[in-house]
């Protein structure tokens, strides 16, 4: 049960959704060969961007944002050390789509425009990766469904206990090759990197380090919060 | 042999030689030196002393760099460790190195492994049950395999004797399936699990139960160590000592015999066979740091080294005599792989007890054991499957947008969603024949060892097993009152569920079987297999309790055949 329960958190950890290039890299690693990159792969001005960004997604309310909780340098670190270079390299130029767009829409950099002006950006930005990874999403599975017609075998043809042919097996599947999308990976990284800082763990959620015992009925108080884990 | 210098091998020599320090060689140490036997522990992987080397036990969440996720350069050095969670920055130094130890993968098999003491002791699921004569018996009912040389009833009382000495934590529930034991009290289901349980109960009129996991876990001090804490971070390494290990029980208890040499970095490459007695004499062992050769002598040798590299070292200690590997005349040796298959099941939401919520982090869960193919239940399929999960309230909530971001996201994020119910099928692999290990000289390991070649997949009877597993747990939640119940499978390769087993199995017959009744081999009979590759049929339960059992079992046997001067 640790395993289901591993991945379960996870998933709900993400608010329930995470990209396919995140479930990928966290979840069942990733084939791609690491990058050779020493340095940073993003200007002074990129990183200060990531940090705006993820106080977008995570803004300061009755509890600290994001950026107080320090996950811009954390999705930076990330980036370079967990994410392989297509995904590295779509970070990289969703940061420069995104600068453009601000100097198209707002004749400013990004990081001089309003929180207003950056959220109407950041909305744009995830309606457009909503429908891109939908679409690419269907357009795979109706590529598998195809694959999967013009193999005509029945599974209950399998001629013996003993034969286990390619159709029936019960191996897990390939895990979709989904292009890596700025907005997701950055989306993903803002939530990991907030609710498990210092911060978002001890003032957003509520951490007790040793809770000594288990509880598996307790009342709910008001203003209870989540328990970070 | 003339040109052995014999003070060495005076110097080398012990009474008994246990090859491996996890579940099984942890006992064989405390059960051999607690009866007087002078014993050599061999660990092929570096010392993990209890608690001082739990280096990432302590840590709060933010002061992982990646929050537990690996790295890059770190999937890199560890592709088949990768491929599933339990490879995590969380107890990342407890996981092999790969590209040390390769194998080849004629199919995909998932080898995970741990080379240090206490071997997978440390990063074990700790779900602990017995097997009933239903298990024991599957094999000669429906020809599958052999029939296992024992029955539950030669079992019981080292289940008992385990059990007492382990800390499992669990309720009796008088399931003939699942045999009741020796536990400490159970610990809480929440109340979501609580209704689901007595919905299923009264649902199928008892004919399925629920209950809760038992688990090494210990819920009270038990036998100088610390009750759990609740903190569900056991993978790590427990500072309390409160999940069975080798560190934190047996080893303890051997090193209090003053009768224990522990060798770390100690590789044992072959046993030696002596013709003139027709018993092992010692092993080979590689020192696995310097690559220094050194052998070592005894009246006795236990093989734990895991089900995998037990069954290496066996095929690879080859003699005129045994020319296909140690004690293989059979031609078992190896074959008869076997895992369990999981990752299907369901899920869903409850709306009920939006007024509760836990407190703490229980490291275990539930458990539905088996209830197919018994009694007058007849599928298309044989053998069956157990269910475990849980039932937790996070942060999940119906209605939030995909992709939702902002403030109302984040508040929404912050406060318990709805309370959610799963439950994973874990089910029986027959013991095929063909899916079997060979060891593979076109590749040789970090130690110049040749490797292990791997050729299992589940088949048939296993799939159609998944059908029952998916939608049973599916029909259960449901009868429970869970709303929005999804089925899944997400396919299930063998390895994965580090449960491999079978390769040297226990049998009547030295003709179709490598061990007899009391794991010792029909061929060299003072030598003793008693990890998983002695298993004869898999069930459906995690095995690792009976690992101990038939230890503990097969150590009494051996001292008291050693004292009769019979080995």
């Amino acid at each position: 049960m640790d395993r289901r329960e591993a991945v379960k958190n996870m998933a709900f950890l993400m608010g329930g959704a995470l990209s396919a290039t995140t479930i990928g890299v966290f979840l069942e690693g990733c084939n791609s060969p690491s990058t050779k990159t020493n340095g940073s792969l993003f200007t002074e001005d990129q990183l200060k961007m990531i940090t705006e960004v993820a106080d977008i997604i995570i803004p300061t309310t009755n509890t600290p944002g994001a950026k107080a909780a320090g996950v811009g340098p954390f999705i930076a670190l990330m980036v370079k050390d967990c994410y392989p270079e297509d995904a590295q390299k779509a970070f990289v130029k969703g940061l420069e789509d995104l600068e453009e767009q601000s100097k198209d829409e707002f004749k400013k950099s990004f990081l001089e425009i309003s929180v207003d002006q950056r959220q109407q950006l950041l909305s744009k930005l995830r309606d457009q990766t909503v429908v891109d990874t939908k679409a690419e999403r269907d357009a795979l599975d109706s590529q598998e469904k195809a694959d999967r017609e013009k193999k005509t075998t029945n599974p209950e043809d399998a001629k013996s206990q003993t034969e286990n042919q390619e159709e029936v097996s019960i191996l897990p599947k390939e895990k979709l090759n989904m292009k890596p999308r700025f907005f997701a990976i950055a989306r993903d990284l803002t939530l990991l990197g907030y609710f498990t800082s210092e911060t978002g763990a001890t003032k957003a959620y509520e951490y007790v380090e040793i809770p000594g015992r288990y509880d598996g009925c307790a009342d709910l108080k008001p203003g209870q919060r989540v328990w970070a884990s | 042999m003339s040109n052995l210098n014999t003070k060495a091998t005076a110097n080398n020599t012990y009474d008994a030689i246990v090859v491996g320090s996890g579940i099984s060689g942890g006992w064989a140490a405390k059960e051999l030196t607690e009866k007087g036997l002078k014993v050599l522990l061999l660990e092929r992987g570096r010392n993990i002393e209890h608690v001082k080397d739990y280096t990432t036990a302590l840590k709060k969440p933010w002061e992982f760099e990646h929050r537990g996720r690996i790295t890059e350069a770190q999937k890199e050095a560890h592709p088949v460790q990768k491929r599933d969670y339990p490879y995590s920055e969380f107890n990342e130094s407890f996981w092999v190195n790969d590209h040390d130890c390769p194998y080849t993968e004629v199919k995909r098999f998932d080898w995970y492994r741990g080379f240090h003491v206490g071997g997978k002791s440390l990063m074990w699921g700790r779900q602990s049950y017995r097997f009933s004569d239903l298990n024991f018996e599957d094999n000669l009912k429906d020809g599958h395999g052999v029939d296992w040389p024992i029955r539950y009833k030669d079992l019981a009382p080292w289940y008992d004797y385990v059990e007492k000495f382990a800390g499992i934590s669990g309720q009796n529930e008088g399931w003939p399936a699942l045999p009741d034991g020796q536990f400490l009290p159970p610990m809480e289901m929440n109340c979501l699990e609580k209704d689901v349980k007595k919905r299923i109960e009264d649902k199928w009129k008892k004919s399925r139960i629920m209950t809760i996991g038992r688990v090494a876990n210990l819920t009270v001090p038990h036998g100088g160590r610390g009750s759990c804490q609740y903190r569900n971070l056991c993978s790590r390494g427990c500072p309390y000592g409160a999940y069975f290990s080798t560190q934190s029980s047996t080893l303890p208890a051997a090193v209090a015999t003053n009768n224990l040499t522990l060798r770390p970095f100690s590789l044992v490459n072959t046993i030696i066979y002596d013709k003139e007695t027709q018993k092992a004499k010692g092993v080979v062992v590689i020192d696995s740091e310097t690559k220094e050769t050194i052998e070592y002598f005894a009246k006795i040798v236990f093989v734990n080294g895991s089900t995998l590299g037990s069954t290496f070292l066996l095929l690879n200690s080859t003699s005129n005599e045994h020319p296909n590997g140690l004690g293989n005349g059979s031609g078992q040796l190896g074959h008869n792989l076997m895992d369990h298959h999981f990752r299907c099941g369901a899920s869903g939401r409850s709306e009920d007890f939006k007024d509760k919520y836990t407190y703490g982090r229980r490291a275990n869960g539930i458990y539905i054991p088996r209830y197919r193919n018994m009694g007058n239940d007849k599928r298309d399929y044989v053998r069956g499957f157990g269910y475990q999960g849980g039932a937790s309230r996070g942060n999940w909530h119906a209605d939030v947008a995909e992709m939702a971001f902002g403030a109302e996201f984040k508040d929404q994020m912050t406060v318990p969603g709805a309370w959610t119910m799963g439950l994973g099928g874990f089910g029986e692999s027959l013991p095929y024949h063909e899916n079997r290990v060979y060891i593979d000289k076109s590749k040789k390991d970090k130690w110049g060892q040749p490797v292990l070649a791997i050729d299992c997949e589940f088949k048939d009877n296993e799939r159609k097993m998944r059908v029952d597993m998916m939608n049973d747990a599916a029909e259960m939640l449901e009868a429970a009152g869970i709303k929005d119940v999804k089925t899944y499978d997400n396919g299930s390769a063998p390895g994965m569920a580090i449960h491999e087993m079978g390769t040297a199995r226990m049998g009547h017959d030295p003709k179709t079987s490598v061990l007899n009744k009391w794991n010792q081999m029909h061929e060299v009979k003072n030598v003793f297999v008693t990890d998983g590759s002695c298993m004869t049929s898999a069930a459906c339960q995690n095995p690792s309790l009976t690992y101990m059992a038939l230890t503990a079992r097969a150590c009494d046997f051996a001292v008291s055949e050693l004292k009769k001067g019979n080995l």
